[in-house]
C-alpha cells in the first residue's frame, strides 16, 4: 500500500486536525453521490477505499504512538462504502435491464428497453431509459425521462431520489455556477465602492463649501 | 462547437508562480506555432490549446517543467518566459488549435454572418500550409476533428434533434482526442477516466459556445439549438434571453457535475493546481461572465 500521508496529501508532521480536514475534503470529493450512475463509480469507490484505509492507518498509528488522542476513529466508516449496495430492492419487471446497467452493459440494456412496446412502458421503463442515457452522457434527455418517471409514479422514492440528484446538479451544487449564490468577491466590490462613493461625495460637497467627511487636520 | 477561448483559468485565484507557469506554456505554444506551422498560424493562438498542452504535460508521470526567459515574438519589448522541455506536447497542442481553427473558419465561410465570412476568406489561404502540415503530423487528430464536423452537420440538418444530439459530436471528438493519451502503456481504467473527462469537457464547450452565440445566431439566421427551441428572434425581449441563458446554465451545471467527477479521478502531476483552477473555477466563471453579466454591461 502507498504512503497513507501521500494519499491524503498532507505531510507526516501535519496535526491531527489537518489530517482530519484533508480526509474530509477528499471524502467529499469522491463521495458516492458525485458518482451516482457514472460509469466511473467503481474507480471512485476504489479511491474512496484507499482514502478510508489511509486515514484509518494514520489514526491507528498515532493512537499507538500517543495512547490517547483526540481522534475518534473514522467517522465515515461503513456509511461511505455505499457504492455497491445503493440499488433499491423494489419489485422490478426489468431486473435483467438493471443488472446490465450495473454491469456497465448499456447497449444490451437499451436493446431490451427499446424492444418494449409503447403501451407497456411504465414509470420504471422511463426511469431505466433515463438511467441508461445518463450513464452515456445524454444528460438532457436523461433528465426528461427520469422526470417523466416521477410524474407517472410520484410515490416512488428511487425515481424521486434520482430526480432530486439531477436537480441539485442543475443548480450547480456539484460544480458549475449558481447565479443565486452571491459570492464574496462581488460583495467586497460593493464594500469598496461604498468607500469610493463616500470620498466622491465628500469631494463634491467640498467644491460647494460643504464637508461630508471632516478632515482631522483642518479642525 | 469550437474551442474558442472558453477554457481558461480564473486569474485572481491563481498563485503568481502558477500564473507565470501558465503564461510560459501559452507563450511557448505561440513560439511552437511560429516555428512549425509558419508565422501566420500565430494568429490563432488560444487559451484552449494551452489547457490541452497543460493536461498533456500533467499526465506525464515524471515530467518536471523547466523555464527560461526570452522575448515575446509579437512584441520584442515585452519579456516572457518559455517552457524549454515540452516540445512534443506543445507541438501536439499547437496542431490541435490549427486543425480546430481551420475547421471553424471553413464553417464560418458557409455561415451567413458577414464579418466571420470575410475573416474566413482572408485567413484561410494563409493557414492552408499549416493545416496540411498539422494533419500530416497528427492524422488521428485530423480524423477526430473531421468526424466531429460531419456528425455536427448531420445533427444540425435533423429538424427535431435534441440538445444532446447536437452536443454529442463535440463531446465525442474531445473524448477521442484525450483517449489518445491513454493508449500505450497505461491501464484501461485510466483510459475510461480520460474519455469521460474529454466527453463532458467537449459537451460543456459546445453548450457554452451555443449559449454565448444565441443573439448573434438569431440575428444572422444561423443554426443554434437554443434559438430553434426557444424561437429566439433578433427582436426577442431580454426576459426571453434570460430564460434561455438560465436554461443553458442549468444544462452546463449538470455537465459540470459529471466533468468534475471524472476530472477528480485523473492522476495529474505537474500543473495539477492550474488545471484544477481551470476546471473548478475558470469554467464556472465563464458561465457567470457570459450568461449573467453580459446584459448589465
Amino acid at each position: 500500500m502507498s504512503d497513507p500521508y501521500q494519499v491524503l496529501g498532507v505531510s507526516p508532521s501535519a496535526t491531527d486536525e489537518e489530517v482530519k480536514a484533508a480526509y474530509h475534503k477528499l471524502a467529499k470529493k469522491y463521495h458516492p453521490d458525485n458518482y451516482a450512475n457514472s460509469p466511473l463509480a467503481d474507480l471512485a469507490s476504489e479511491k474512496m477505499k484507499e482514502i478510508n484505509e489511509s486515514y484509518d492507518t494514520i489514526v491507528n498509528q498515532r493512537k499507538q504512538q500517543a495512547q490517547q488522542g483526540p481522534f475518534t476513529g473514522n467517522p465515515y466508516q461503513g456509511s461511505y462504502y455505499g457504492y455497491a449496495g445503493t440499488q433499491s430492492q423494489s419489485s422490478s419487471g426489468f431486473s435483467d435491464v438493471r443488472s446490465y446497467i450495473r454491469g456497465g452493459r448499456l447497449a444490451d440494456a437499451e436493446q431490451i428497453l427499446d424492444g418494449v412496446p409503447a403501451e407497456n412502458r411504465n414509470a420504471e421503463w422511463y426511469f431505466l431509459k433515463g438511467t441508461v442515457l445518463y450513464n452515456r452522457g445524454q444528460l438532457e434527455q436523461a433528465s426528461n425521462y427520469i422526470g417523466h418517471a416521477c410524474q407517472m409514479d410520484p410515490g416512488n422514492g428511487e425515481y424521486r431520489a434520482a430526480m432530486s440528484q439531477i436537480n441539485g446538479q442543475y443548480r450547480g451544487y456539484y460544480g458549475g455556477y449558481n447565479p443565486s449564490v452571491q459570492n464574496n468577491r462581488s460583495d467586497m466590490d460593493q464594500a469598496c465602492n461604498c468607500c469610493g462613493n463616500l470620498v466622491c461625495a465628500d469631494a463634491c460637497c467640498e467644491c460647494f463649501g460643504g464637508n461630508l467627511i471632516p478632515c482631522i487636520g483642518c479642525r | 462547437m469550437h474551442l474558442f477561448g472558453y477554457i481558461r483559468p480564473q486569474k485572481p485565484e491563481l498563485r503568481v508562480r502558477e500564473y507565470e507557469a501558465y503564461r510560459a506554456v501559452y507563450c511557448s505554444i505561440c513560439r511552437v506555432l511560429g516555428r512549425h506551422y509558419g508565422i501566420f498560424s500565430r494568429l490563432i493562438l488560444s487559451y484552449d490549446s494551452t489547457f490541452y498542452a497543460l493536461l498533456l504535460l500533467a499526465l506525464q508521470k515524471k515530467y518536471v517543467p523547466c523555464f527560461a526567459g526570452g522575448r515575446c515574438a509579437a512584441n520584442p519589448l515585452k519579456k516572457c518566459m518559455y517552457c524549454t522541455n515540452a516540445q512534443p506536447s506543445l507541438k501536439q497542442a499547437a496542431a490541435l488549435s490549427i486543425l480546430l481553427s481551420v475547421q471553424k473558419l471553413q464553417d464560418d465561410r458557409r455561415d451567413r454572418g458577414r464579418w466571420p465570412r470575410c475573416r474566413a476568406f482572408f485567413l484561410l489561404p494563409f493557414l492552408h500550409g499549416a493545416h496540411k502540415k498539422a494533419a500530416a503530423d497528427f492524422p488521428w487528430m485530423e480524423q477526430a476533428v473531421c468526424t466531429c464536423m460531419r456528425q455536427q452537420a448531420e445533427a444540425e440538418a435533423e429538424p427535431d434533434s435534441t440538445l444532446d444530439d447536437c452536443a454529442q459530436p463535440t463531446a465525442e471528438m474531445l473524448s477521442a482526442i484525450l483517449a489518445h493519451e491513454g493508449g500505450t502503456d497505461t491501464e484501461p481504467l485510466y483510459l475510461r477516466v480520460l474519455q469521460e473527462t474529454g466527453f463532458y469537457l467537449g459537451r460543456w464547450v459546445y453548450l457554452m459556445d451555443a449559449a454565448d452565440d444565441v443573439e448573434k445566431d438569431a440575428a444572422d439566421g444561423d443554426f443554434n439549438w437554443f434559438v430553434r427551441h426557444y424561437q429566439v428572434t433578433k427582436d426577442s425581449s431580454p426576459e426571453k434571453l434570460t430564460e434561455v441563458h438560465t436554461f443553458a446554465n442549468a444544462a452546463m451545471n449538470l455537465t459540470m457535475s459529471r466533468l468534475c467527477a471524472a476530472f477528480n479521478l485523473l492522476d495529474l502531476n505537474s500543473f495539477a493546481s492550474v488545471l484544477r483552477n481551470i476546471i473548478e473555477l475558470g469554467l464556472p466563471n465563464m458561465q457567470k461572465q457570459l450568461l449573467f453579466k453580459k446584459e448589465t454591461k
